[in-house]
């Protein structure tokens, strides 16, 4: 890596990142455009909360996006990522997001399926005899998707048609001595993973089983020297981690264990000033999922400007607070 | 929105001035994508669930193996066509499922499909079967059935390798290889689904050599030798080869995590399987912690090590409520080796007095050993404790709020202080 940009960083350039995130649908005669369809409403999620932090929430039209996620919705409920692909748990999570960013819940119960219909469609996906979630009707498992069943239940206030208790039941399995968390039982710890159980642990008023003294140092472990964090024991550092790392600090109250303001300069220096966007390290190609944890890594370590965003749903504060009254 | 699909990763920022003629290029690509997309989607909607649409998944699959839905149908393709309709006299040799089947039957409900059930619907009905209705006739199109399948089945494995060697991280094809693996223990006589699952143990391997921290090939190694363990597949235990293979994997590179996690998972099973005694175990033990103290006396920086012998150190002062490497050790026993290990770690500071994780180790472990003693550290041990955190927050002052959490719960701070 060079260390030429190392030695100062940039301040957050906010209008270009406004522009960035407007003109990522405005790219349809690029390659990758159509090759990210499979990403459009995940995209449009981190793009809106990622606007919504920076203080513009009104940079995409909000009926636009409305019509549009709910052009996304399947007879069973689920969403896919764009309209003529699959139902999925990852686009239907994204999907009751950015119904929950907007407002927009009665938008769902009067022009979609409504509320009921989602709910039913994440609860088909628990496996009843583990406990975990299946990504769609073709199996995959994953505590990615016990999260996120978890997140969008309790956002639509419907985690009652799950069995939680066997969910719970099922993170405790995938725990590790190290006090991490693997994407099943038997699997090594891994950042995203600790984020997936512990936010839904504590969606679930259950961390009262987290090691956190175990948990806060493999996390606080997390960071390198250059000040950005990595995701399991010796790898390179990447901005995403900025989230998944430091708001599993923050669910246990341990954002003290790292440096912050190594943190905030790594974030910086990953930042495309000029056209806009954040990268995985510094000099990389942007893309909007890199520039959403970098922001919300930065709302989390309080960097002027910013929207505060909620450490377990991965909304802004107001937006939680609005649905959930907490 | 835990997906990392899509996003770039370690690709070089560069200004991106597109000429004329690149422009028009890229819109001659986009046309064609989207053209094969168009074909693909009026075919599966219209539920033409044919040999030349399977061709098409194939096509935009090399384009775009992240296209999820994509490989949705093709599981359709499958399930309503392609598998278990024998085409009599289709050479193996050429039994590329686009190639050789005769598949026009449609489904009608697997396009709409919308249940969160993973079964697979009951197969089409053999053509041959039932116009005979004689036994050996139908054990006959039953052998063909399972043969035709392996043959699709083993096609279509091989078709996701190259997709797969080009995208070692895309959750999609490790899931789509898995689904297919299933429906082999489905359809396939044990011997021959068993023979599928070993190459797959292969190709798991394979993708930890090119990439041995892979935590998608981890698990996918984890999930194929239990399923090869399984009665389902006529198997056995594999946990000797299994930490074999975590042996060879930290030869090649000490720093590898993953397989030390995984040794770390695998050893109790491996003990009870032995059925080691305790002066089998106090051996294992003994074996293990001399392979760490040689890793750590050329590497003291590295986490991966420090991490595994922090397991091997939890097996001897956290014992209760989980299996452990040495149950029947006495106290003496556990405080003996903990007194060894903290006097083994001492030395290393000889050779590097600056290296950080080393001092963590010896705070770390003489709280253990107090634990252990059911006692608070006496004097001597306060000062030197006091010490390593000074020495602590000096080589360590990003993580100074750990620090100074450790200070305040070990009641440590005018010791720490006396020492500025």
């Amino acid at each position: 890596m060079a260390d030429h940009n190392v030695a100062e960083e940039p301040p957050l350039a906010i209008s270009a990142h406004v522009q960035y995130i407007q003109r990522l649908d405005k790219r349809r005669d690029e390659y990758e455009y159509w090759l990210t369809e499979h990403l459009r409403l995940n995209g449009l999620y981190w793009g809106l909360t990622a606007l919504h932090l920076l203080g513009h929430p009104e940079a995409i039209p909000r009926a636009d996006t409305i019509d549009f996620v709910l052009s996304c919705q399947h007879e069973n409920g689920g969403f896919g990522a764009a309209p003529g692909h699959d139902a999925h748990m990852l686009s239907t999570v994204s999907a009751v997001q950015i119904l929950a960013l907007l407002d927009a819940f009665d938008d769902l119960e009067k022009r979609g399926l409504g509320k009921a219909k989602v709910g039913e469609y994440i609860a088909n996906l628990q496996n009843k005899t583990s406990g975990t979630f299946a990504g769609d009707e073709w199996g995959e498992q994953d505590t990615r998707f016990l999260y996120g069943a978890f997140n969008a239940l309790s956002l639509l206030g419907l985690l009652e048609l799950v069995d939680v208790d066997k969910a719970v039941d099922h993170i405790t399995q995938c725990a590790n001595f190290d006090g991490g968390y693997g994407v099943s039982p038997g699997a090594e710890s891994h950042a995203g993973q600790i984020f997936t159980c512990l936010a839904a642990l504590t969606i679930a008023g259950k961390q009262e089983y987290v090691n956190t003294a175990r948990l806060g140092r493999w996390l606080s472990e997390r960071q390198v020297a250059g000040g950005g964090l990595n995701g399991r024991p010796e790898k390179k550092e990447d901005v995403c981690y900025s989230w998944w790392v430091l708001s599993s600090l923050q669910m246990i109250g341990k954002t003290n264990y790292i440096d912050k303001d190594k943190l905030v300069g790594f974030i910086l220096r990953c930042q495309d000033t000029e056209k806009g966007g954040i990268s995985d390290r510094p000099g990389d190609v942007v893309d909007v999922w890199h520039t959403l944890f970098g922001l919300t890594g930065l709302s989390l370590l309080d960097y002027p400007g910013l929207e505060p965003v909620d450490e377990v749903y991965c909304l802004p504060k107001s937006t939680v607070y609005r649905v959930l009254g907490r | 929105m835990a997906d990392q699909g899509g996003s770039q990763h370690g690709i070089a920022r560069t200004s991106r001035v597109r000429t004329e003629e690149q422009k028009l290029l890229e819109q001659e690509k986009i046309r064609k994508y989207r053209e094969l997309e168009d074909q693909v989607r009026s075919h599966v909607s219209q539920n033409h669930y044919t040999p030349e649409v399977f061709q098409l998944t194939s096509r935009l699959l090399k384009l775009n193996p992240e296209y999820y839905t994509i490989w949705n149908d093709r599981r359709r393709l499958l399930i309503s066509g392609l598998l278990s309709k024998p085409s009599v006299g289709s050479s193996p040799s050429r039994a590329s499922p686009s190639s050789s089947q005769s598949a026009t039957t449609t489904t009608p409900s697997a396009a709409s499909s919308s249940s969160s059930s993973t079964a697979t619907p009951p197969r089409p009905a053999s053509p041959t079967a039932g116009t005979s209705g004689t036994t050996a006739d139908d054990e006959v199109s039953t052998q063909q059935q399972q043969e035709n399948d392996r043959d699709v089945l083993k096609s279509e494995l091989n078709f996701t390798i190259p997709l797969l060697l080009e995208s070692p991280k895309c959750y999609w094809i490790w899931s789509y290889r898995l689904w297919l693996l299933n429906l082999a223990i489905e359809r396939l006589p044990t011997a021959a689904a068993r023979r599928i699952w070993e190459e797959e143990l292969g190709l798991a391997s394979k993708m930890l050599s090119k990439d041995q921290r892979n935590f998608h090939a981890w698990g996918y190694r984890r999930h194929v030798v239990a399923q090869l363990e399984s009665a389902e597949l006529g198997g056995s235990s594999m946990a000797e080869a299994e930490f074999e293979y975590t042996d060879k994997m930290i030869r090649k590179d000490l720093s590898n995590f993953s397989a030390w996690h995984s040794r770390s998972k695998i050893i109790p099973r491996l003990l009870d399987e032995w059925k080691a005694d305790d002066a089998a175990r106090r051996a294992f033990l003994d074996k293990e912690l001399g392979l760490i103290r040689d890793a750590l006396n050329v590497g003291p920086e590295d986490q991966s090590l420090w991490y595994y012998h922090r397991y091997l150190m939890l097996n001897l002062v956290n014992f209760v409520g989980h299996p452990t490497i040495t149950p029947a050790f006495t106290q003496e026993d556990r405080v003996t080796y903990v007194v060894r290990e903290i006097e083994d770690i001492r030395e290393l500071l000889e050779d590097y007095d600056d290296v950080q994780l080393i001092y963590e180790a010896l705070f770390d472990y003489t709280l253990h050993l107090c634990q252990l003693e059911e006692r608070q550290p006496d004097p001597e041990e306060r000062v030197e404790l006091a010490g390593w955190l000074k020495k602590l927050m000096v080589l360590d002052p990003m993580r100074s709020g750990r620090w100074a959490d450790l200070e305040r719960d070990t009641g440590l701070v005018a010791e720490v202080a006396a020492l500025e």
